[in-house]
């Protein structure tokens, strides 16, 4: 049950931790999806193997990591292995229940770009491919995250293959783990499914008060809208204390997480000055 | 889904029956030291039938999955006679006829097909030379997919490859585990660990079953994570008479009585009924061990402790609060934080 009033980020972390089932073995990039598998850990789904890809398998989340090696992942953790492990004896030989991964740009297919906005190396980046192709490929199923990102009719730059064309073009290439691909792709304005026969992109579910026109109006082509949408993922007072817990900044958009941060040293500053003016 | 809600822990006859098929691909885990033996006791004594076992290092498991009739097929690297050079070895008696097949690779090119099974590839580039030696030349039941020759596309070189082995089960025997399979082995580690992670199915038997928090301070020492592993049993001596690092030595008072039953006749039969089909389980084993050779003769091999330095696993903040329930980003507590939600955060309304 919710009696406590939330916040559009702490919903979206929310829907994105309900992915993870209990035992699942997950990667976990980081922001958004470290804080989604802390909380699933905490709440529905203990037994939870969380791992980054530097090689930290079965990670308990204690502070939010700044990288995917960060030392505070280290402590009391199961399995110490290393990256190229990560994606051969456990990704690819096909040992990974779930992926995160955030998203650039992205078509209908769920095919997505996180690298160059046009054609390197006169086109802007936006950052680079990291893991995601692999793990994209190769994790039984991926839970896809877009803060900011866009869609596009037709990518510049493909990064991460998704359903390629549509239709059964993944499944035929024999390129990829079969059934495996993007079940979910979660917005601040809703959650986005994948046709089961097309592989299109359709509106699962609608973001709290927005509508679908406004989903539309972000959509270069004709968005499919499912029969009956889907109603957002409620959370529990439960999950958002542990939320809460683990990352109280993650609850406020980044700008002002970063300007509360910053708020918290002056205040601590100002305080040392004050005390050594007194004493 | 990895089969990882709770305890794997089983005994070893419940294991073997519930993971080990007729006609499966076996392997052991271990090379050289540590060797499963209580789980490799109880595959004979539940007689499975038709299996293909990889055992790279010509310790006497192979003979006695050869003489057991448990074993169809044999990948090996290294065979040693055991009945010496006039009486030969079981699997060259075998072999020869033509009541078991044996495909023979080096140890380099038996541990790449591991390699290349354990990392998902469905082969493995190996060293060239070998494509002059008749390793590579004579094939046995494998055939035409023992080796296989590519062109490297960057020096244009003929390159041989193996094919991975993907075997159905790995018995494996380590030191200590957790409930959920999390196996730490320390010691010569040869092939383990690719045998291990190649297989579909990991069976462990460990020397001492402890608290997953032992397994989390020392993540260094796992070599099999536990979302691998199908069945955990907590067996001590489960690797007699072979050595464990920290626990105790090779027995060799165990070794010269089984090297005599190799080298007499109808030596290996009276040792089967007396040592492995006599016997119920591991227990029974050590017991009828106590009172064959004492106590005292199995005291012998205690390892005496050589403790490895531990390693700091140290970090400055256990969780994101200080002891007084402060956030250390925002400075507030968590009544703080929720009027900085109020005031600042972009509410939602669910309802």
């Amino acid at each position: 049950m919710l009696t406590k009033k939330i916040t559009r980020q702490e919903l979206l972390i929310i829907a994105a931790s309900r992915q993870i089932q209990n035992g699942d073995v997950s990667i976990l990039g980081i922001g958004l999806p470290i804080i989604a598998g802390a909380v699933a850990k905490k709440t529905h789904a203990p037994e939870a193997v969380l791992m980054m890809e530097s090689g930290i398998c079965d990670f308990e989340p204690r502070v939010l990591p700044m990288h995917v090696a960060d030392a505070s992942a280290t402590r009391g953790y199961g399995y110490a292995t290393d990256l190229f492990s990560v994606f051969s004896t456990i990704t690819y030989a096909g040992y990974l229940d779930k992926a995160f991964l955030g998203v650039g740009q992205i078509d209908k297919f769920g095919n997505i770009n996180t690298s160059y906005l046009g054609t390197p190396p006169g086109a802007p980046r936006i950052s680079a491919a990291g893991g995601a192709p692999e793990f994209y490929a190769y994790a039984k199923k991926t839970i896809l995250t877009m803060k900011g990102g866009q869609f596009v009719e037709k990518l510049p730059y493909l990064t991460s293959p998704g359903y390629l064309g549509g239709g059964s073009q993944r499944e035929d290439s024999g390129r990829y783990t079969p059934g495996s691909g993007p079940s979910v792709l979660l917005t601040s304005k809703g959650i986005f499914k994948f046709d089961e026969e097309t592989r299109e992109m359709y509106l699962a579910a609608l973001f709290p008060g927005v509508c679908v026109d406004t989903v539309k109006a972000d959509v270069p082509w004709d968005l499919k809208i499912a029969d009956t949408l889907e109603s957002f993922p409620v959370p529990t007072d439960e999950e958002i204390r542990a939320l809460r817990e683990f990352s109280p900044r993650a609850s406020f958009p980044s700008p002002v997480a970063v300007q509360l941060v910053f708020e918290n040293f002056k205040r601590k500053i100002a305080a040392k000055k004050a005390a050594r003016k007194a004493g | 889904m990895a089969a990882n809600n709770g305890s794997k822990v089983m005994t070893t006859k419940e294991a073997i029956s519930r993971f080990v098929n007729d006609g499966d691909s076996l392997i052991t885990g271990n090379y050289n030291e540590s060797m499963p033996m209580s789980l490799l006791f109880e595959i004979i004594r539940q007689k499975k039938r038709g299996l293909t076992y990889y055992s790279q290092s010509g310790s006497f498991d192979g003979e006695f999955m050869a003489f057991s009739g448990c074993m169809e097929k044999m990948i090996s690297a290294f065979v040693y006679k055991w009945g010496g050079s006039t009486r030969g070895g079981i699997i060259e008696q075998y072999q020869r006829a033509g009541k078991i097949q044996v495909e023979d690779y080096t140890n380099f090119t038996y541990n790449a097909r591991l390699a290349a099974g354990a990392f998902g590839y469905s082969c493995l580039p190996v060293l060239p030379a070998i494509m002059d030696s008749d390793v590579f030349k004579i094939r046995g039941f494998m055939g035409d997919k023992k080796f296989g020759v590519i062109t490297c596309p960057f020096t244009g070189k003929q390159t041989p490859v193996v094919p991975a082995a993907n075997p159905d089960v790995c018995v494996l025997h380590v030191q200590r585990a957790d409930k959920f399979g999390n196996a730490q082995h320390w010691g010569g580690l040869g092939s383990t660990v690719h045998a291990c992670l190649a297989s579909r199915k990991i069976i462990v038997s460990c020397e001492e079953l402890v608290e997953p928090d032992i397994i989390k301070s020392s993540p260094h020492h796992t070599i099999v994570p536990g979302f691998r592993v199908s069945a955990v049993i907590e067996e001590p001596f489960g690797c007699h008479p072979f050595e464990i690092v920290g626990f105790r030595g090779l027995d060799t008072a165990m070794f010269s009585l089984i090297n005599q039953a190799f080298k007499i006749d109808g030596g290996l039969d009276v040792f089967f009924d007396e040592w492995i089909y006599g016997l119920p389980d591991r227990s029974a084993y050590i017991q009828h061990y106590i009172e064959v050779f004492g106590q005292d003769m199995l005291n012998r091999y205690n390892a005496r402790s050589y403790y490895s330095a531990p390693a700091n696993y140290g970090i400055p903040f256990q969780s994101g609060w200080d002891i007084n329930g402060i956030s250390n980003d925002l400075g507030v507590d968590m009544e703080g934080l929720e009027k900085l939600i109020e005031e600042r955060g972009e509410l939602v309304d669910v309802n």
